[in-house]
């Protein structure tokens, strides 16, 4: 076998081998992975309550459109479809039906679950205290509502736990129905079985949603012209994935259309383009197979974007075709352009490195893809390419391309003071911002259009849900440890609450308290014999009727003897509720405590720290996922430097001299200064997606100042080489400018930071690296050891 | 003010009774009192405050009880309830929302989810705004006396408010309600008398 055949045959064999490794790794889509790995606990309580929490599962409906009494029945009869829908957990529309199991419940076992069951309760003048009250609500306006429990329930065990559940002003409602204050749409809330973040589940929900409601307005006369709106973690979910997919699918299409186009126009064979492509299209295939193996799964964005990343590597082999003179062999070339070529993937590689540290799985799987793709694609360039091009290849003709850059070149010395002047420009524009450079807003990062922000906002107003900001969470070794440490915490909220700190607040422990605190409370109930005694001597001047109160005795005795309150015995809405509350992880048990109304957080939060619990704290979600952000922005500057630093040192290796450096860093520092001044011109801020994007402009524009550079040492063939460069250029800003056009703030951030930077880079390249031009530093420095040209 | 002012003000409404005469005959003629009529009328009260006195028979007490305050309406559809005595408390409903705040503790309800404090709320509620259409859905209504003196009946139409309801009474003399007296179906009575002090 001939060598040539030989490296084919290994490559063919890599190869497949890949796509083995490929054939069998998983891609996913849940976009957790671009959540952090490693967060603190407070922060985990946040992701967890964004990918599983109930608020995750909860939808909310407006039907609108249609006079106010079609849209009622129409909202009775959506409900009713919902209902016997199987992948919704439960279907509310004001209409209180559904709730007789729970209060069924509450009612039986209010002796177990109300917190006021102590002992100085049932004594006789505890009774005593509690039966006076009874008389003074019995002639308030209250009475009606508790007349018929009185006989059974003396000291308000009921109304205790109901004030306990009692939230901020329930929602308007019309003939019994939700509906929004001016009566323009009914209201429904939904409960998905599926966590908000199973997309696939999701978007089946929202289709069994849509079809109910469509078969539904159907059935409901004069509601024909009815509209349905959903809103809720979910639905953004859905139409995230959706527009990442258009988006990515669309733009990629179109960039690789032009891209093709281009080099087709310029190579004028379709063979050499599909050999120049082949690099890319290797690389990839590693790069997925790398991530397999590490990962065990592929996420759907590192595919699409990580090509994207990799895109440099169609520079590769651009430079080989582009810079072979007629009458020489690629071999030659490949030779000649080496070094650099290497150096160049190597900076880029020691960029992407960066993101291998980074705490989200997503961006790690994007550095493995990127930097695995990046030094295949080089190896087949090197090994693959001259064995498989054509005898007697005919060289590319792209000198035009070279005109403007090699104008540059020739007037870079006296293009210096304007590209100073310009820098200083930026300089001043950068010094003058005002109110820092960072979006400090999650949101801001948000794939989810403002149109359907506005809109879950206005939903969630008309219904009276707000969202919940602050939370108690306390994590404990076993379910029994975390139910006691929340009844501690929960005595602490009834007392804030009582202080009016805050207005409200729920606890698992208020639908299965702790085996200890019913044992407790059991003992807290007075035998038979003790407590009839006690009632007889607590009535005394009072006015009640002789044995209204016999039911009390009954209930009483049984509570004594009732088995303990199990998890199972929870009837399945309040089952949800708990189980929102209650988590388990692993091996530890967290109960998450909601608050309602919180007037003083500090004070709230002192209070919480003064328990002397260690698994327990107040967490502010807004500060932490403010936190989370500045987190990710200060990881984000972090690799940027360490990715910055290495390419320095990487060069300094290869170039083995201060000024060379100097010479190649030079333009790619401008370049970002500019890009930067660019990007917060007019009191824009930068996102961490844009700091990817300045990483990329060093990344790829290394490679031109490297040639450029280069250009001072090998003289001739200056023309193929800035063509080359420049046809290299074109590509990438096809590539991420039209990426720039998407909706999804990654993209659009990235894409336009890349795009502009380097063309920026190309240009500054010309007139600093080149032999035309000296940059003004260097100037002196290299003035002193060589004469100028 | 001047007397001569006071003269031009006399002439001036007796010509706006003129007016008001001719343009509404049947104002001025004794008329056959009817239900729309006396809703209309009700429909004309934008804001009223009274005093009450309120005497209930439970039979849970062996005591009959009585309770003391002041009652708040703006139309179309507020109400307070303000008892001074024996213990202060405030009822207030808005739309469709009861909240009852006592003993510094406030607790809202919507109507919907009550019905056993919502037929009351309503039954008042749209007796002072006149709006006969909420009345018909709940209560057969019945209208005796004359516009000096009225007496509605309201009996419960539906199985769910009977079985909490028997009758609610109300008497008044024009736009202006004086009684409301309520039968329970358990056996608690209670009757309210109000005293107008401001209605407008």
């Amino acid at each position: 076998m001939t060598r040539p055949r030989l490296v084919l045959a290994l490559w063919l064999a890599a190869l497949v081998a890949c796509a083995a490794i490929v054939a069998r790794s998983e891609i996913s889509t849940d976009l957790s992975a671009f959540l952090p790995r490693s967060p603190s606990p407070a922060q985990q309580v946040l992701v967890d309550q964004v990918r599983e929490g109930a608020v995750s599962r909860l939808l909310l409906l407006a039907v609108e459109g249609a006079p106010a009494d079609a849209l009622a029945t129409l909202s009775r009869t959506l409900a009713t479809r919902l209902g016997r829908e199987p992948a919704l957990a439960s279907v509310h529309n004001g209409a209180d039906t559904a709730l007789d199991a729970e209060r069924d419940f509450l009612w039986r076992h209010r002796y177990v679950l109300s917190p006021d069951v102590v002992p100085a309760r049932f004594t006789a003048s505890g009774l005593h205290d509690a039966l006076r009250h009874d008389q003074e609500l019995l002639t308030s306006g209250l009475a009606p509502l508790l007349k018929r429990s009185l006989p059974g329930d003396p000291t308000g065990e009921m109304l205790t736990i109901i004030d306990a559940f009692q939230g901020e002003t329930p929602p308007h409602s019309r003939s019994g129905l939700w509906f929004s204050p001016d009566d323009s749409r009914a209201l429904l809330m939904v409960e998905t079985r599926a966590a908000g973040f199973d997309i696939d589940a999701q978007q089946q929900a929202l289709a069994r949603i849509d079809d109910a409601f469509d078969a539904a307005r159907q059935e409901t006369p004069g509601a024909a012209a009815a509209r349905l709106l959903v809103t809720g973690p979910g639905v953004f979910a859905v139409h995230t994935r959706a527009t990442t997919q258009q988006d990515a699918e669309r733009l990629s299409l179109i960039a690789a259309v032009l891209i093709a186009g281009l080099l087709l126009a310029v190579y004028r064979s379709p063979r050499l383009l599909a050999l120049g492509l082949s690099p890319v299209l290797c690389g990839a295939l590693a790069g997925f197979a790398a991530v397999g193996l590490r990962f065990g799964f592929v996420h759907g964005i590192t595919l699409g974007f990580g090509v994207t990343l990799m895109g440099e590597s169609v520079d590769y082999a651009i430079y080989l075709f582009a810079q072979t003179a007629p009458a020489t062999t690629p071999a030659a070339t490949l030779a000649r352009i080496w070094p650099t070529l290497f150096l160049g993937a190597l900076t880029s590689v020691a960029g992407f490195s960066a993101m291998l540290f980074s705490s989200f799985t997503g961006f790690a799987q994007l550095g493995l893809f990127s930097i695995t793709g990046l030094l295949v694609a080089l190896a087949a360039t090197r090994w693959l390419l001259p064995a498989l091009l054509p005898h007697g290849f005919a060289a590319v003709e792209a000198r035009l391309f070279a005109r403007l850059p090699l104008m540059l070149m020739r007037h870079g010395r006296r293009l210096r003071l304007p590209v100073l002047a310009l820098l200083l420009a930026a300089a001043a524009l950068l010094a003058s911002h005002r109110g820092g450079f960072w979006q400090d807003d999650l949101s801001s990062l948000s794939p989810i259009p403002t149109q359907n922000q506005q809109l879950d906002r206005a939903l969630r107003h008309d219904i009276g849900a707000p969202d919940v900001r602050y939370l108690v969470v306390t994590t404990a070794a076993s379910e029994e440890a975390a139910l006691e440490a929340s009844e501690r915490v929960s005595d602490r909220l009834r007392a804030m609450t009582g202080d009016r700190l805050i207005s409200g607040f729920d606890a698992p422990d208020r639908y299965l308290p702790s085996a200890a605190a019913q044992r407790a409370r059991q003992a807290a109930l007075p035998d038979d014999a003790t407590l009839r005694r006690r009632l007889q001597e607590a009535l005394a001047g009072l006015d009640f009727r002789a044995d209204l109160f016999a039911p009390f005795l009954v209930d009483v005795a049984a509570a004594r003897q009732a088995p303990p309150l199990q998890r199972r015995d929870v009837p399945p809405r309040l089952a949800l509720k708990l189980g929102s509350l209650l988590l388990e992880r692993g091996s530890r048990w967290t109960a998450v405590l909601p608050l309602r109304g919180v007037a003083q957080p500090q004070r709230v939060a002192q209070g919480i720290a003064a328990l002397g619990d260690v698994g327990s704290v107040f967490v502010d979600l807004k500060a932490e996922s403010d936190h989370l952000l500045r987190d990710y922005q200060r990881e984000a500057v972090l690799l940027a430097l360490i990715g910055s630093l290495v390419i320095l040192v990487l060069l300094a290796l290869g170039l083995r001299s201060p000024v060379r450096v100097l010479l190649v860093v030079a333009p790619l520092a401008a370049s970002v200064l500019l890009t930067v001044a660019l990007l917060t011109a007019g009191g824009g801020k930068l996102s961490i997606f844009n700091l990817v994007g300045l990483l990329l402009i060093v990344a790829v524009g290394s490679n031109y100042c490297l040639f450029f550079e280069r250009q001072r040492h090998q003289a001739g063939e200056a023309e193929r080489t800035v063509a080359s460069l420049v046809l290299a250029n074109l590509c990438t800003v096809i590539g991420f400018g039209v990426l720039s056009f998407s909706r999804i703030p990654v993209l659009h951030d990235i894409g336009l930071t890349v795009a502009a930077g380097t063309l920026l880079s190309l240009f500054l390249g010309a007139v600093l690296s080149a032999p035309g031009g000296v940059p003004v530093a260097a100037g002196v420095a290299s003035a002193s050891r060589r004469p100028a040209p | 003010m001047t007397s001569g002012s006071d003269a031009a003000l006399t002439r001036r409404s007796g010509v706006a009774a003129a007016l008001l005469l001719w343009a509404f005959p049947a104002a001025a003629q004794a008329q056959h009192f009817g239900l729309e009529q006396l809703m209309a009328e009700l429909r004309q009260v934008k804001s009223a405050t009274g005093r009450f006195v309120e005497h209930k028979d439970l039979h849970m007490l062996d005591k009959p009880v009585e309770a003391s305050g002041t009652l708040i309406y703006l139309a179309p559809d507020q109400m307070q309830k303000i008892t001074i005595s024996p213990r202060w408390e405030r009822l207030a409903v808005r739309q469709s929302t009861l909240t009852i705040e006592q003993e510094g503790k406030s607790r809202s309800f919507s109507l919907a989810d009550r019905p056993e404090i919502g037929a009351f709320v309503e039954s008042i509620r749209a007796t002072l705004a006149g709006d006969l259409a909420t009345l018909d859905r709940f209560y057969t209504v019945t209208l005796t006396g004359d516009a000096a003196d009225w007496h509605l009946s309201l009996v419960p139409k539906g199985q769910k408010l009977q079985d909490l309801v028997k009758d609610i009474r109300i008497g008044g003399s024009g736009r202006s309600i004086r009684t409301v007296e309520t039968e329970e179906a358990d056996g608690d009575r209670s009757v309210m008398r109000i005293v107008e002090e401001d209605i407008r």
